[in-house]
């Protein structure tokens, strides 16, 4: 029942003719200021176009109908796969899909619940317990391991994901060769370059910066998957009051600008090629301008980006479920649940972020991802919302029950009991007695337990160890375990 | 003869009550002893249906259904026990004491009690202390389940314990309360054998009272 996948759509901050006023705000950016491109071969792939490009001034400029144009090349749905087809995400529509986000430097240990930094053995334990945990359905590898050297990074950082988890690996990357590499290893992985394009179970992410530009690294690496051609996320992440307007509305024009030009690029380069619509908006704290993940603006902000996404008919990369709070507590609890909630009533298709982080993104913690499993399992089931037919009315029961009766064993009862709630596994429901006499614990230790508990017992399906041999005598530095 | 009594047990643990009955009478056709019918295919598959409830594999409607299951075997069993008793863990009489009207959490704890194999007597809502007393008296029970929600009523199990004192039948039955307010701490205050914080937990209770 809470598989990824249902139809949100129900909270729409924007009227219609508001979300044209963002569009056409957005359109006037474009045209009178435009995005400054750091990268020579970007450049002229604008110019080539048709953009109105100042190679001087590293601007690109463009007209409403030439973006339109470009924008209508890309496709209004997107099939992230999983190694197991069962966890593949159909995005598009107002379909909603949770999932995790990175990338942090540091993790809380399970065991000693102190902040360590990172490792790659992280990465690995984090995609197993993702892999186990149902309302979680993609895996954005979460944090960067500090125990390799950067030319490592991407290649071992993605084999620890795709090693340890049947669903979908994004990550984001840090070199070129690195990219290379990682898509000939996925390649090898579903037997072929084809194999791969026509079930990509992984896909990248290059950052677009704030405001309104697109630097000389992240350029660089983004036209690599490009030529690759693989799915593309393409995100910038505005902050309100900051390096975007304080107003939420003046965020999501520019917002919109900067997410169009990743898109952009790519269907100029490879139309057609999978690609997101991509954001990150978020805010700062007025009182100290402090960077915040999880202010309930962002999520009235991505909620607000989900309705374009819709009007533009383009997969939605969103972002909530982080928190500010530097331990899962009562602060990770609400911040988390009131972004996620309201981007995914929205119907953000892609809603990263959402499982493991916390201090704003810096760290992440094994029994948070239990927790936002379950926070994810209640969003889920809010979007589902309820179902109105001649049965759910149930009015042959009622007069079957009659007055002073129960439907406790009612054969309806029965019959949708399983379906029609959910079920958490971390909240405690029992009677205080029961409580005292399990020990008392709260929902972090009762998390850390299943956490554990999952750690010990889980092992999701192996890549072939044929293909783990072919990969080790490809890539020398492979770490396989 | 030991062939049905598996299946019994399967179907009655499934809930599939028309197979149940369909199997009993089988059984009963082919000259199996009605006890036997109840203690090795109706008893275990409850039993399991209880392990299962525990563990949280099963929930509270399944476990009635599955009682429910069982009950229809049970009905065409009966008859053929010519005089022998129905085999029971024990008899419970249970009611929500007086001025209190509330008694879906009770009747919730009857259901759970038969379905672990309990003959319950159910006397109902706003029951007073005297129809307690009459109903230890006359139905001798090896357990008398108390039921209250109000923190105003729930004073009343007292008065009911000591009616039992003193007409000398406290000895004979043990007592055992439960409802939203109640604690461990009150069941002991008034003298009370037992307490159970919900009714999924009665069943044991009730197990390890009788055990004593």
């Amino acid at each position: 029942m809470n598989k990824g996948g249902i139809e949100g759509g129900s909270y729409q901050p924007l009227t219609q003719s508001e979300i044209r006023m963002l569009h056409k705000a957005s359109m006037k950016v474009f045209e009178e200021v435009g995005m400054e491109v750091h990268d020579k071969r970007a450049l002229e792939i604008f110019a080539n176009a048709g953009a109105d490009v100042d190679f001087g001034a590293k601007r690109v400029r463009a007209s409403e109908s030439w973006i339109m144009n470009i924008v209508s090349k890309a496709p209004s749905e997107v099939t992230l796969c999983g190694r197991d087809e069962k966890n593949d995400l159909v995005l598009g529509g107002k379909r909603v899909y949770l999932g995790t986000g990175g990338t942090a430097l540091n993790v809380l240990d399970l065991e000693s619940g102190q902040r360590r930094p990172s490792v790659l053995a992280d990465v690995r334990n984090t995609a197993r317990l993702v892999d186990a945990l149902e309302n979680i359905h993609f895996f954005v590898l979460p944090v960067y391991p500090s125990d390799l050297q950067k030319q490592n990074v991407d290649v071992n950082r993605f084999f620890a994901g795709l090693s340890n988890t049947t669903k979908h690996v994004m990550g984001g990357v840090y070199t070129k060769e690195g990219v290379r590499k990682v898509v000939r290893m996925a390649e090898t992985i579903m037997g072929g370059r084809e194999a791969l394009r026509k079930r990509p179970i992984i896909s990248m992410i290059t950052n677009i910066m704030s405001p309104l530009k697109m630097d000389a690294t992240y350029t660089d690496l983004m036209l690599t998957v490009i030529e690759e051609g693989l799915p593309l996320a393409t995100p910038p992440a505005p902050i309100a009051g900051a390096t975007s307007p304080v107003t939420l509305a003046g965020t999501i024009v520019q917002l919109n600008v900067e997410a169009l030009s990743g898109l952009l690029l790519a269907q100029i380069v490879n139309p057609g090629m999978p690609t997101l619509y991509s954001a990150v908006p978020t805010t700062a704290d007025m009182r100290t301008m402090g960077f915040l993940f999880s202010a309930v603006e962002n999520g009235i902000m991505n909620a607000a980006v989900a309705q374009l996404a819709q009007y533009y008919n383009l997969p939605l990369y969103a972002t909530a479920g982080v928190s500010e709070s530097k331990i899962p507590d009562v602060q990770s609890g609400y911040e988390k649940m009131s972004t996620s909630m309201l981007a995914a009533l929205a119907g953000a298709n892609y809603i990263h972020d959402a499982a493991g982080l916390i201090e704003s993104g810096l760290s992440v913690a094994y029994e948070q991802y239990v927790l936002d499993d379950e926070i994810n399992g209640m969003v889920l089931r809010a979007v589902r919302g309820l179902e109105v037919t001649e049965e759910t009315l149930s009015l042959d029961v009622i007069k079957r029950v009659g007055p002073g009766g129960n439907y406790v064993a009612d054969d309806q009862t029965y019959q949708y009991m399983r379906t029609e709630f959910f079920l958490p596994r971390v909240a405690d429901r029992s009677p205080y007695a029961v409580w005292e006499k399990n020990g008392m614990i709260d929902g972090r230790e009762k998390a850390r337990q299943i956490a554990r508990d999952i750690l010990a017992k889980h092992s999701p399906a192996p890549v072939d160890w044929a293909v783990i041999e072919t990969l080790k005598s490809e890539i020398p530095e492979l770490i396989t375990e | 003869m030991g062939k049905y009594f598996e299946e019994i047990s399967q179907n009655v643990i499934t809930a599939k009550q028309d197979k149940v009955k369909e199997l009993t009478q089988q059984a009963i056709d082919d000259g199996v002893d009605p006890v036997e019918i109840i203690n090795s295919g109706f008893i275990p598959g409850m039993n399991v249906v209880g392990i299962r409830f525990k563990a949280g594999d099963m929930f509270v409607p399944e476990v009635l259904m599955s009682a429910r299951a069982m009950a229809a075997g049970m009905d065409l069993v009966k008859p053929l026990l010519l005089g022998r008793e129905v085999p029971s863990r024990g008899k419970v009489v249970l009611g929500t004491v007086k001025g209190d009207l509330h008694d879906i959490g009770k009747n919730l704890v009857g259901m759970m009690l038969e379905s672990a194999g309990y003959t319950v007597i159910n006397l109902g809502v706003d029951v007073p202390a005297t129809k307690f007393l009459q109903a230890v008296k006359d139905s001798k029970p090896d357990i008398l389940g108390m039921s209250a929600l109000l923190t105003t009523t729930m004073l009343g199990m007292k008065d009911v314990i000591e009616l039992l004192k003193e007409e000398g039948v406290r000895e004979q039955v043990k007592v055992i309360i439960g409802g939203a307010p109640i604690s461990k701490e009150f069941a002991d205050k008034i003298g009370a054998d037992g307490y159970a914080p919900d009714a999924g937990s009665t069943t044991e209770l009730c197990h390890n009272l009788i055990a004593r």
